[in-house]
């Protein structure tokens, strides 16, 4: 596994928290998101260990602290029955996607490692899920499940969307984050507004993109 | 019972809009109507309005382009070049003791001149716009009319400091009158013109948005035509008409800051709307044409008489 | 997630003010055993113009949305997650060849319907495009004149006060737009300096966003979140344009009011709605039904609606309901710039070439619009899952880059087709319902679209200096599932939006169109609604029309 990219250390998006670029409502959400993470709802102990190692492999943060919780938001996703409004005709509907998911992955670790997903270090779990993604899997539970199809439509999807979702996430790639009632003035490249952070761009592309 | 429907073009504002205008011209009449008895000789008095002309398109200038170039992030260096030539002309017109002569020449000189350039700067970043001499170009790339009020400005401090040394009478009143009557009226169409291209931008959305491409227009026929032939009735109307557009720029600074107000997060949101609303200072340029103008249509009458 | 959606607020003679941020307007109501003149299905861009229309007209109307009536300043987080509330995220099957991706993708649920989340884009179809079959070889004709259709776009245009450009570069000469385009972002100009140098023609992009104040409405402030919901009501949206119009005139909205079914006597003619709203089951009488629930639920609640005399769904005597469901081709190439473009600054595509829908001379029917594109993050980081499998800190990585990202994106026409469609599955909903099918499926000329766009958008692309393209393929948008023709057997409803089969049921949102064009729809179905509108005012006015007591 590589390095964590850190285009813009230092550049915090919750910086604007109190001036007129948040609203209410977006800070409620955010706060929210901050501030209460959900207790596990759904999903079984065992399922969530390979839950929680299948988030730290789709998004691993070896570099934060204090990790942006993912499994937490699944689970209260599938709790709450949130679905993305596509039910793909090859697979179940969303929550038994995510049950039968995560039992697929951890048979295709014991199989292939013959130990459970969440006991694999970080590179074999990422090949496995590449293995995956590629339909390389030798594990019966997936006889009627598409690898690819779950794995990027749903799994990885939910996660990401999660992930993404999250105001260090936001940091991290230097979005300029929630914008109302402020929105922008400087449309143009290389221009940034007088209430935005300066990103301060890398020294070297090539370093960031490898 | 029937809800508001939510307004737009109300047939109140356009009747407010029209009574507006009415009001403006009427009231510049009513003030031409009872002018003091003349004392001071008419060239000190056109020498004053031209100053305060020059001060009013020097202020107006400052503001506008130390905000626009901020706006654009004064990422070339040439664009502090704007502010602080109009700046300097500020200076000469407001405290004309603080420069000797010499410099505030200078001073405007080098403002006629960066008004000129910045033209030629202006149009180097329209046609590096992709879509270059393009409308959206025209809208959102360095305006290329703009620099122009910063000529003015420049010309109307010449002019001012050329009036402070003596009167000019008969022919020689006629000349310089006529001169400044000039610059006058190109001062108010480029205005104009600059005020079209923006309110077209805003599509006119406020009825009260034509009365600067109207009233303008009107006046500076009305200077032409008295410069032309400088009698009684002709100049009356130059300045009735010039009175009403100098009120009209006052007014509009008003009816801009309104505009704030009613963009997003308006007031509390100072830091966007001062720069994307329609600018504070740059009605006011049409006040400081307009009392150059006075300044020259009191020449015209010294010339007459 | 905290806010969600909002318990039901039009009631009890009052509706939402859009423009506040807790308050109300007036509303005219109706009861259930009232007769009403129209009950219209569905407030999105073809309900919501007619209901407006309707009223404006002196007809009693009512009109249902399945989904809650926002107040935009209040209810619309600048946050993706908190804003799936937009969406129709119940779940869809989806299935075929090439299963279309449902919710987010081309689904709102929402008063105002999918315009409250539409990207804005509004463009005119070519005025060709209505005779395509018999002008252009392929697709079908529509039964309408296009001079028509763009008198009916003049009038949404202005409705809606579209900001575009002073002369649009291709087809006839239109009307100015009613306002000015907008100040063309980074990642517009990036496409503008692709097409010239590729020397094909672009233009600010003519969007729903207002450059200039409009009643209580402030002109855009280019905060990006459009796709979301606008926070400011900058954005045109049916939900602050003709809804408020349609309560001004009289007109009841209904909002959390699901329709199951619409009620059909025995000569076959429709009688009222069955609709569940508030927890209960309810029925709406009525003269005359109008479906306007997109290509999806319009198709599914004329299924779910067999009667006596319609045996096998309403307005299915032929078998036609549900078929020839389009999509657009919506591929996409993206690229890293050396500049920071900051793509999130602005609305998302404020800068279009039509220029392979104005161009003739391709191996290929129909034509696509490339706009330039300002995703956010979650939106672009699922569309790199699920396009390159990217994950882990390959992923982190690439996302990195995302304010030196440019892009490109078409939308280009699909090929009318009676395999795809919409179809009853036997599962059910959580109120009984039945759960649609959809069944896609890509022809070998639109695959020759996309192929075509993505090699043209990457040349562009380079030309604008973007290095490490990737491309992104997917679809947007629906149209068909009902289409508007010429006679009984080749169609469901006429050039009226008249079903065939029951002439007091009309349709008149994207599910009419026979067509999908190179160009996003919903100026097409509003201005097509509009002028549905007008016909059966026009029908109205010669006694053709059952009217209430
Ligand atoms: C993310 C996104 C971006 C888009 N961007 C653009 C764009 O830039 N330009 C463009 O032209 N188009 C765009 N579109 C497409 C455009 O929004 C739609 O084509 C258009 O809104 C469809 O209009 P409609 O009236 O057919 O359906 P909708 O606008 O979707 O309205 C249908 C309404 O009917 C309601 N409804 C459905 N069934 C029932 C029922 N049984 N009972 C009660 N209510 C019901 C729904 O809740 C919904 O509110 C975009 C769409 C999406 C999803
Ligand atoms: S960019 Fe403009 S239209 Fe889009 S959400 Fe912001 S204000 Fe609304």
């Amino acid at each position: 596994m590589t390095d964590a990219p850190r285009p813009y250390p230092g550049y915090d998006v919750l910086a604007k928290w109190d001036t007129p670029s948040w609203d209410a409502i977006t800070r409620e959400v955010v706060a929210h998101r901050l501030d209460r993470v959900p207790e596990r709802r759904f999903f079984e102990p065992a399922e969530w260990e390979t839950l929680a190692a299948l988030c730290d492999t789709v998004l691993p943060q070896p570099d934060r602290e204090r990790p942006i919780p993912l499994a937490p938001f699944v689970d209260a996703a599938m709790a709450e029955d949130r679905t993305t409004g596509t039910r793909w005709a090859a697979l179940p509907t969303m929550r038994e996607a995510w049950r039968r998911g995560l039992a697929a992955i951890d048979a295709e670790a014991r199989a292939v490692y013959g130990r459970r997903f969440h006991a694999l270090p970080a590179d074999a779990r990422e090949s496995l899920l590449r293995a995956i993604d590629d339909e390389d899997v030798r594990a019966p539970e997936w006889r009627d499940l598409p690898p690819r199809r779950l794995f990027r439509h749903v799994l990885a999807n939910e996660i990401v969307r999660i992930y993404y979702a999250h105001p260090d996430a936001w940091s991290e790639i230097g979005f300029g984050g929630p914008a109302s009632p402020r929105g922008y003035v400087r449309l143009s490249a290389n221009r940034r507004d007088a209430w935005e952070a300066d990103l301060e761009r890398p020294k070297r592309r090539s370093e960031r993109r490898k | 019972m029937r809800p508001r429907v939510p307004s737009e073009r109300s047939r109140r504002a356009v009747a407010l809009t029209a009574l507006a205008s009415v009001g403006l011209v009427a009231g510049a009449a009513w003030v031409s109507r009872r002018r003091p008895p003349r004392r001071r000789p008419e060239g000190s008095r056109a020498a004053r309005q031209v100053r305060q002309g020059a001060a009013l398109l020097a202020g107006s200038v400052l503001a506008d382009s130390t905000m626009e170039h901020y706006r654009g992030g004064f990422h070339n260096r040439t664009m502090f070049v704007a502010p602080v030539s109009s700046g300097l002309a500020l200076v000469s017109a407001l405290a004309p003791g603080m420069m000797t002569r010499r410099a505030r020449q200078a001073v405007n000189a080098g403002a006629v001149g960066a008004g000129l350039a910045g033209h030629l700067f202006h149009l180097r970043n329209v046609l590096r716009r992709p879509g270059a001499l393009s409308w959206e170009s025209m809208f959102y790339a360095a305006p290329l009319g703009a620099p122009g009020a910063m000529t003015l400005a420049g010309l109307a401090g010449l002019a001012a400091t050329r009036l402070e040394t003596g009167q000019p009478r008969g022919a020689e009143a006629l000349r310089a009158g006529r001169i400044g009557s000039l610059g006058t009226v190109a001062g108010l169409l480029g205005t104009t013109a600059e005020v079209a291209l923006l309110h077209f931008r805003g599509a006119f959305h406020n009825p009260m948005m034509f009365a600067p491409v109207i009233l303008p227009p009107l006046a500076a026929l009305a200077v032409a035509d008295a410069a032309r032939r400088p009698d009684r009735a002709r100049l009356r109307l130059a300045r009735i008409l010039l009175r009403a557009t100098a009120a009209m720029g006052l007014a509009g600074a008003a009816f801009h800051a309104w505009g704030v107000h009613r963009n997003m997060g308006g007031w509390r949101n100072w830091r966007q709307n001062l720069q994307v609303a329609p600018p504070l200072p740059a009605p006011p340029s049409f006040t400081g044409v307009a009392l150059a103008g006075l300044g020259a249509a009191h020449l015209l009458e010294e010339a007459r008489r | 997630m905290t806010r969600g959606i909002p318990d039901v607020r039009a009631t009890e003679g009052r509706a939402p003010d859009v423009f506040s941020r807790d308050g109300w307007v007036p509303m005219r109501s109706h009861r259930d055993g009232e007769d009403v003149d129209f009950a219209i299905v569905g407030t999105g861009a073809g309900g919501g113009v007619m209901a407006a229309k309707l009223a404006e007209a002196g007809f009693s109307v009512v009109a249902f949305d399945a989904g809650p009536f926002f107040r935009p300043l209040a209810d619309f987080a600048s946050e993706e997650r908190e804003q799936d509330k937009l969406y129709w995220t119940d779940e869809r099957i989806s299935d075929g060849r090439d299963p279309i991706e449902l919710g987010s993708n081309n689904s709102g649920r929402a008063v105002g319907g999918s315009t409250v989340h539409f990207q804005m884009v509004a463009l005119r179809f070519r005025p060709e495009w209505f005779l395509a079959r018999s002008a252009l070889g392929y697709g079908r004709d529509w039964p309408v004149d296009w001079r028509e259709m763009w008198r009916a776009y003049d009038e949404v245009e202005d409705a809606l006060k579209i900001a575009g450009p002073v002369r649009y570069p291709w087809g006839p000469r239109r009307g100015r737009y009613p306002y000015r385009p907008h100040e063309v972002n980074a990642s517009g100009l990036v496409l503008a300096r692709g097409a010239e140098a590729l020397g094909v023609g672009w233009a600010p992009c003519p969007i729903a966003t207002l450059s200039a104040p409009r009643g209580r409405a402030p002109p855009c402030v280019y905060r990006g979140f459009c796709k979301i919901g606008c926070s400011t009501n900058a954005k045109q949206s049916i939900l602050n344009t003709y809804i408020p119009r349609a309560l001004a005139a009289g007109a009841e909205v209904r909002d959390l009011a699901m329709v199951a079914r619409i009620e059909t006597d025995a000569s076959g003619r429709a009688t009222g709605l069955h609709y569940h709203r508030g927890g209960e089951w309810r029925f709406q009488q009525t003269r005359n039904v109008v479906v306007a629930g997109y290509s999806i639920e319009t198709p599914r609640l004329l299924l779910n609606s067999a009667g006596p005399a319609h045996r096998h769904g309403l307005a299915n005597a032929e078998g036609l309901v549900g078929r020839e469901l389009m999509v657009h081709v919506n591929d996409a190439v993206w690229g890293t710039m050396e500049d920071e473009i900051r793509w999130y600054k602005g609305p998302p595509s404020m800068a279009v070439t039509e220029h392979w829908n104005y161009e003739d001379r391709k191996d290929f029917h129909g034509g696509y619009a490339i706009m330039s594109q300002g995703p956010l993050p979650t939106d672009f980081a699922t569309s790199m899952v699920g396009n390159l499998g990217a994950f882990g800190m390959d992923l982190r990585r690439r996302m990195a880059g995302y304010n030196h990202m440019a892009g490109l994106k078409i939308v280009g026409e699909v090929m009318p087709d009676p395999e795809n469609r919409v179809t009853l599955s036997d599962e059910t909903d959580a109120l009984g319902l039945p759960v649609p099918r959809i069944t896609f499926g890509y022809g070998e000329n639109d695959r020759a679209i996309g192929r075509h766009a993505r090699g043209f958008m990457s040349e562009m692309l380079r030309a604008a200096g973007a290095t490490d393209l990737f491309e992104t393929t997917g679809t947007a948008h629906l149209m068909g599932g009902c289409p508007m023709g010429f006679s009984p057997q080749d169609s469901v409803v006429d050039a009226d939006g008249r079903a065939w089969s029951c002439d007091n049921l009309w349709i008149c949102d994207g599910s009419v169109m026979p067509t999908g064009g190179g160009v996003n729809p919903s100026l097409t179905i509003m201005a097509n609604s509009a002028r549905i509108g007008h016909r059966i005012r026009a029908l109205a006015a010669r006694g053709e029309l059952a009217r209430a007591a």
